[in-house]
């Protein structure tokens, strides 16, 4: 469609183009032709107008000639008159026009002359039979004033007889004052002459010029180069019948009219020549105006053609900026709808599988609750049930916990705690959980750490925890029986030195996920097989809430898996090394410099320099049992102030080789086996003395934490301590709870550790109830959040504000289902001393009002 | 963003090349008045009679004239128009420039006249030419300047440049024939023996005009160069000494170049300057011809040969002798524009005039001031003359004429008459002046 459109522009556009053109032509060739006219008319009238101004200087020669032969008429006739002719001719003084008088009486060969000279008539050239008004002029002479001349004779007549002849010299000089100063802006050059001798006998003022030829005829054809033998005779007939004649002949390199004017009857010739260029000077403005005109016309016309062709290709591109805006929002709304109508199947489906989920232990619960209430009396089944109503509850628990984690997520409420952690902790505490889960189902767990530099970090240990929990047990859970699971804990290459950067990877041989559930897998309310269908249970929310974390905490989270072969998940994270990392102190005060390493891996070597490298212990490391006996053996004297060996070198057996490292170190250093947590043997190795086992994979801080423990300052005493005062015998609470199911079964439990409680109903009466109770009447209060008339925070800051010595002090425990770290700050903030989310977990509830009651006593 | 910044200037530009086409189109200058007056401007004109015509300062592709160039200084300056009177013979039996030239001044009929070196010394003992020495341009002339072209005390006329005259040689046939340069009248027949032998015909190319610089070199070398000149002078002024005493060898010599068919005669007598001879000896067929300083630079005479040209001087006791004369721009005692004359002239001879000249021309300028480069040919020449080594062809102290006079009996020479004939030709002349 879009093609048929274009070609149809293309269409339009050509035949645009062709009567453009045309119409263009079309005006080129009139204004060709007005101009051609109009300098072809110009030309003519240049001519016409030459032809004027030439017969203009004819006439004033001729009307002087004529002048001349009648003022000589005259004379003659005074002549005759006078009495003594000669004497009356030598009276005469010349004047400017009029240069010599001559008279030759009738009858005789000589005359006289107005200066007193002979004056003959040889001299003079009268052959050709010029006539000025019907007296005979002679050919042209320069003078004896150096001057071109000519002369006229005139019959002197008295009584009807010729008595003699007058001759009057006249010079062309006096001409010149007659004619113009030059013509067409004195381009135009002009000569006077004589057609006898063909002399130039005069240049008037202004019109000459040194290349026009100045001599004769000949010169001026020579200099003007006019060579052709054709036009030459043609201009000598004219010359020889006193014809005018105007030809056209290039004069150093301009073209140009040359004129042969007759005057007189031809025995004087106006000769000469104008430049085409300046004959149609008018012409040729006219022309350039026209030009002008056409050219702001066409321009005018290019502009209006160039404003619009821009204009269109502005308002197409709009258009087609729109046309893409409105493809581009048509395209977003049906992703949009797309999304929404796939989100809303998930969470019909999360629905459906809530409502699957939930009921299930709900059904447990209920139903095991209606067998404990009819076998009441026997105590093994009402354990049995009690066991499976707790294990239901807890379930329904992770449910709730989880639903709520992903909506806090999605709102974007979730706060990250940034805190100091060690990885040892994460890492035992991650194979505390997961390898009896791994056990259970006959799973190998595989935990490597390698490459790490830094052991202490900052960072979300809890959420880091949850990760990692959620990655792992779903790798358990995916995994058949006896399968592998890896856990590794990667060091990657540092972007910057205050960061740690690391990879996390979790790895296993089970079912693996298609391609398909992979592309999904990380999105929120879906699972990998409906669980009403599955025996797998769980919300489907794991991997949406793991990612999230991941990418609140700047990480990235990848997968790869293949059906029925494995799965890996790939965590990178950067986390930031807290600046008090090294902590060489310790090393010098427990006397350690030295550290042999006995391992046979190279890599774990190196882990363990590398961890080992801001303590500022010397550490050597060696692959043999042998090679180790020897370095001991060779630096007796400096012996080592710990050996670690990993336990598979040993080979004759642990207690053997205690004994050969102790020939060389002193007997108070620590032996310490580097074992799996799984390993066997440990039992053996713990009855020698000084020697310890230290669970894979290294860790500093668990290094640190098995020596001061060998030292003597481990925590075991305290633990007792901990069971001794786990107990709430005697002791009274007061507790704002407006719940009564709440309430009592938090007064139940109390009971039964030999506490007592009195429940107040809201936050006033919780207040009033303490405001009127003796001092020391209450241990510590419970308090619930949300209560009606006057909730938790308020209660407790107005039992803070109280003026009793006892309102600063007491205790205040916040029992609350607002489970998140924001409820935390918020209680915390109010004035309370600790948070307990609920569900009462009544072990952390001894060990709080252990920590905040009895402590305190 | 930037496309569209150029087609935007584009446009403004187009608009404003519209509005100014518009405008200048629309425009009509002042003439919206009913009534033109045209004022008639006076002008003050200054006639100058000279043998060639003004070149058109209008004219395109021209190389003006130097003299051209000088004289619109002076019309610039002045705000005067020169106007150009001009006169060429047609023939050798027409009026020469130089009778002109005397009709015109005798006839007062224009009012700077340029004079050829007899012409001067005529007018100017017919007190015909105002004297020039009050003109600001005089202290800056040359000597030789003011020597030649004072007659009775006045200084009557002052060129644009001093001609000096030389033999022109085809230095590559004088090579060919293994020739030297000849410094003596000896020297220069056996070069034209010569030349002759070797098949050259006439190995001396002449015109009507020129001939007598022979004579003039020969005559006066000895006088001009270690003489007591102005003793001499005196005795030839009162008639004590003869000028044919003075002129006899040359004469005879010029016999003999006639005489061995070194010179022909009869071709020379009707040949005008450079039209008759200087053809035969661009062709290489003539190895020598006499000539003027300027014809060296000028291409339409011997400025572009195809051979080694040298100038040299005449054949002399001297040895190679630059012969000078001194032509000049005067002005007629009654002339219809006097003052403007005088200031014209006083202009077109300045310093600042003749540099132009001088460097244009490339000749030898008659202001001590100027002094221009000259050509490699010319250096022959130049050197003798910054030698001070030259003959003056025409002195107007010398009261018979020279420069005219000689020309007029070396002609009557090559048409025929002896040497006898010619020497008492020249007493004629010498007595007919003392007479005066």
């Amino acid at each position: 469609m879009k093609r048929i459109l274009k070609r149809s522009r293309k269409d339009r556009g050509i035949p645009l183009l062709v009567s453009i053109i045309i119409v263009f032509g079309m005006l080129c060739v009139i204004v060709f032709s007005v101009a051609g006219k109009i300098s072809a008319e110009m030309s003519a009238s240049a001519i016409q107008n030459l032809s004027e101004s030439l017969n203009l200087i004819q006439c004033t020669i001729e009307a002087i000639l004529k002048n001349e032969a009648d003022f000589q008429k005259l004379i003659a006739q005074r002549v005759a008159a006078a009495d003594n002719p000669i004497e009356y001719i030598c009276v005469y003084e010349r004047n400017e026009t009029m240069v010599k008088l001559s008279l030759i009486l009738e009858g005789e060969e000589e005359g006289v002359s107005n200066d007193g000279s002979k004056f003959t008539e040889e001299d003079l050239d009268f052959s050709a039979g010029g006539k000025i008004d019907d007296l005979p002029v002679s050919k042209s002479y320069v003078n004896y004033m150096g001057a071109w001349a000519y002369t006229v004779k005139c019959p002197v007549i008295k009584d009807g007889e010729e008595i003699g002849t007058l001759y009057i010299e006249y010079v062309y000089d006096s001409l010149d004052k007659s004619l113009p100063n030059g013509f067409y802006n004195n381009k135009a050059m002009l000569y006077i002459m004589d057609a006898q001798s063909e002399r130039l006998v005069l240049k008037p003022k202004g019109m000459g010029e040194r290349s026009a030829g100045h001599l004769n005829l000949e010169d001026f054809y020579h200099a003007n180069d006019i060579q052709d033998r054709e036009l030459r005779g043609k201009v000598d007939k004219c010359l020889k019948k006193g014809d005018n004649i105007l030809f056209y002949h290039d004069i150093r390199g301009k073209q140009s009219l040359n004129y042969m004017w007759s005057v007189n009857g031809g025995t004087i010739y106006l000769i000469g020549y104008v430049p085409v260029e300046a004959i149609q000077q008018e012409g040729r403005t006219v022309n350039q105006n026209i030009f002008i005109v056409v050219s702001v016309m066409l321009t005018a016309f290019f502009l209006c053609c160039l404003i619009y062709y821009f204009n269109q290709r502005q308002q197409n591109r709009i258009r087609k900026e729109r046309e893409a805006e409105r493809e581009q929002h048509n395209k977003q709304l049906a992703e949009a709808l797309q999304a929404a109508q796939l989100a809303s199947n998930s969470k019909t489906m999360f629905l459906s599988n809530m409502s699957h989920d939930i009921r299930t232990p709900m059904n447990a619960v209920l139903g095991f609750t209606a067998l404990l209430n009819m076998e009441a009396e026997n105590p093994v089944k009402v354990r049995e049930y009690t066991k499976k109503i707790m294990a239901s509850g807890q379930h329904l628990l992770s449910l709730i916990n989880d639903v709520l984690d992903v909506s806090k997520i999605e709102s974007g409420k979730v706060v990250l705690n940034f805190e100091k952690f060690t990885l040892n902790d994460l890492v035992s505490s991650i194979d505390a959980i997961i390898r009896p889960m791994a056990d259970g189902r006959k799973q190998k767990f595989h935990l490597e750490v390698t490459g790490i530099k830094h052991e202490y970090l900052l960072g979300d240990e809890t959420r880091i925890n949850q990760i990692l929990i959620n990655l792992l047990s779903n790798a358990v859970k995916y995994t058949q029986e006896g399968g592998n699971i890896w856990f590794r804990i990667i060091g990657l290459k540092q972007r910057s030195s205050q960061f740690e950067h690391i990879r996390i990877e979790v790895e296993d041989d089970g079912y693996g996920m298609t391609a398909e559930y992979l592309e999904t897998i990380f999105d929120a309310f879906t699972r990998a097989e409906n669980s009403t269908t599955n025996k797998v249970q769980g919300t489907g929310l794991g991997m949406a809430i793991t990612k999230n974390i991941v990418e609140l905490m700047g990480g990235t989270i990848d997968v790869d898996s293949e059906v029925d072969k494995g799965s890996i998940f790939k965590v990178e994270l950067e986390l930031r090394i807290p600046e008090e990392q090294a902590d060489g102190q310790f090393w010098q005060e427990n006397g350690i410099s030295r550290i042999l390493v006995v391992d046979s891996e190279q890599e774990e070597c190196e882990n363990i320099r590398a961890l080992m490298e801001e303590s500022g212990v010397l550490v050597d490391t060696v692959s043999q049992l042998e090679d180790a006996l020897n370095i001991l053996k060779e630096n007796e004297e400096e012996s080592y102030h710990l050996v670690l060996v990993e336990w598979q070198v040993q080979g004759a057996g642990m207690v053997s080789v205690v004994k050969k490292i102790r020939e060389f170190i002193a007997d108070v250093a620590p032996v310490l086996f580097l074992m799996p947590y799984d390993a066997e043997g440990v039992e053996t190795v713990l009855e020698i003395e000084n020697t310890q086992v230290l669970s894979k994979p290294f860790f500093v801080a668990a290094l640190k934490e098995k020596i001061l423990e060998m030292q003597g300052e481990t925590r075991e005493e305290t633990v007792p301590e901990e069971e001794e005062c786990s107990s709430l015998e005697g002791l009274h609470f007061l507790a704002a709870e407006d719940n009564e199911i709440n309430a009592e079964i938090l007064s139940e439990i109390l009971e039964m550790e030999g506490a007592s409680c009195e429940v107040a109903e809201n936050g006033k009466l919780a207040l009033e109830r303490f405001k009127h109770a003796a001092q020391g009447e209450f241990d510590a209060i419970l308090m619930d959040v949300q209560m009606p008339v006057m909730n938790g925070y308020d209660a407790t800051r107005a039992i803070r504000a109280l003026e009793r010595s006892d309102a600063a002090k007491i205790p205040i425990i916040a029992m609350t289902a607002n489970a998140f770290a924001e409820d935390e700050k918020d209680a915390l903030d109010a004035g309370m001393d600790v948070h307990m989310a609920k569900p009462i977990d009544v072990e952390l509830l001894k060990k709080i009002i252990n920590k905040y009651v009895q402590g305190k006593e | 963003m930037r496309k569209r910044n150029i087609v935007r200037r584009l446009m403004a530009a187009s608009l404003a090349t519209i509005m100014a086409l518009s405008l200048s189109a629309c425009g009509t200058g002042d003439q919206n008045d009913e009534i033109i007056i045209k004022e008639d401007k006076e002008e003050k004109t200054v006639n100058l009679f000279s043998p060639m015509e003004k070149t058109d300062s209008d004219a395109e592709n021209i190389a003006r004239n130097a003299f051209d160039e000088t004289v619109t200084i002076a019309e610039e300056k002045l705000g005067v128009n020169v106007a150009y009177r001009t006169y060429t013979a047609e023939d050798y039996q027409d009026k020469t420039y130089d009778d002109v030239t005397l009709d015109r001044a005798r006839n007062d009929m224009d009012d700077i006249y340029m004079l050829n070196p007899d012409i001067i010394q005529k007018l100017g003992e017919e007190g015909l030419l105002l004297d020039l020495s009050d003109l600001a341009c005089v202290k800056n002339l040359r000597e030789v300047v003011k020597t030649a072209n004072t007659v009775d005390g006045k200084l009557v006329a002052i060129p644009q440049e001093v001609v000096a005259y030389g033999l022109f040689i085809n230095k590559d046939m004088f090579d060919k024939y293994h020739l030297e340069l000849p410094n003596t009248p000896e020297e220069f027949l056996e070069c034209c023996r010569a030349f002759k032998e070797n098949g050259i015909e006439t190995p001396v190319g002449a015109n009507r005009w020129w001939l007598e610089t022979f004579v003039f070199a020969q005559a006066y070398a000895d006088m001009y160069n270690g003489g007591d000149t102005e003793a001499e002078i005196a005795k030839l002024n009162s008639g004590e000494s003869k000028y044919s005493d003075y002129m006899r060898p040359g004469f005879e010599f010029l016999q003999e170049l006639i005489d061995k068919g070194y010179v022909d005669a009869k071709k020379a007598y009707v040949s005008e300057a450079i039209e008759g001879e200087g053809d035969d000896f661009l062709a290489q067929k003539t190895p020598i011809v006499m000539a003027y300083w300027g014809a060296a630079n000028t291409e339409t005479a011997y400025g572009k040969t195809d051979f080694n040209l040298q100038v040299i001087g005449f054949p002399s006791s001297h040895g190679q002798m630059p012969v000078v004369t001194i032509t000049g721009f005067g002005i007629g005692t009654r002339a219809e524009h006097l003052q403007d004359a005088k200031e014209t002239l006083d202009v077109v001879l300045s310093d600042e005039a003749l540099q132009i000249y001088t460097e244009t021309n490339k000749v030898i300028s008659p202001s001590k001031n100027i002094e221009v480069e000259c050509i490699p040919a010319l250096k022959p020449l130049n050197d003798r003359i910054e030698e001070n080594v030259y003959v003056l062809a025409s002195n107007a102290g010398m009261k018979l004429e020279q420069w005219g006079n000689t020309c007029l009996v070396v002609r009557e020479l090559l048409n025929g008459a002896t040497v006898e004939e010619c020497m008492a030709e020249l007493d004629r002349l010498q007595e007919e002046t003392l007479d005066k």
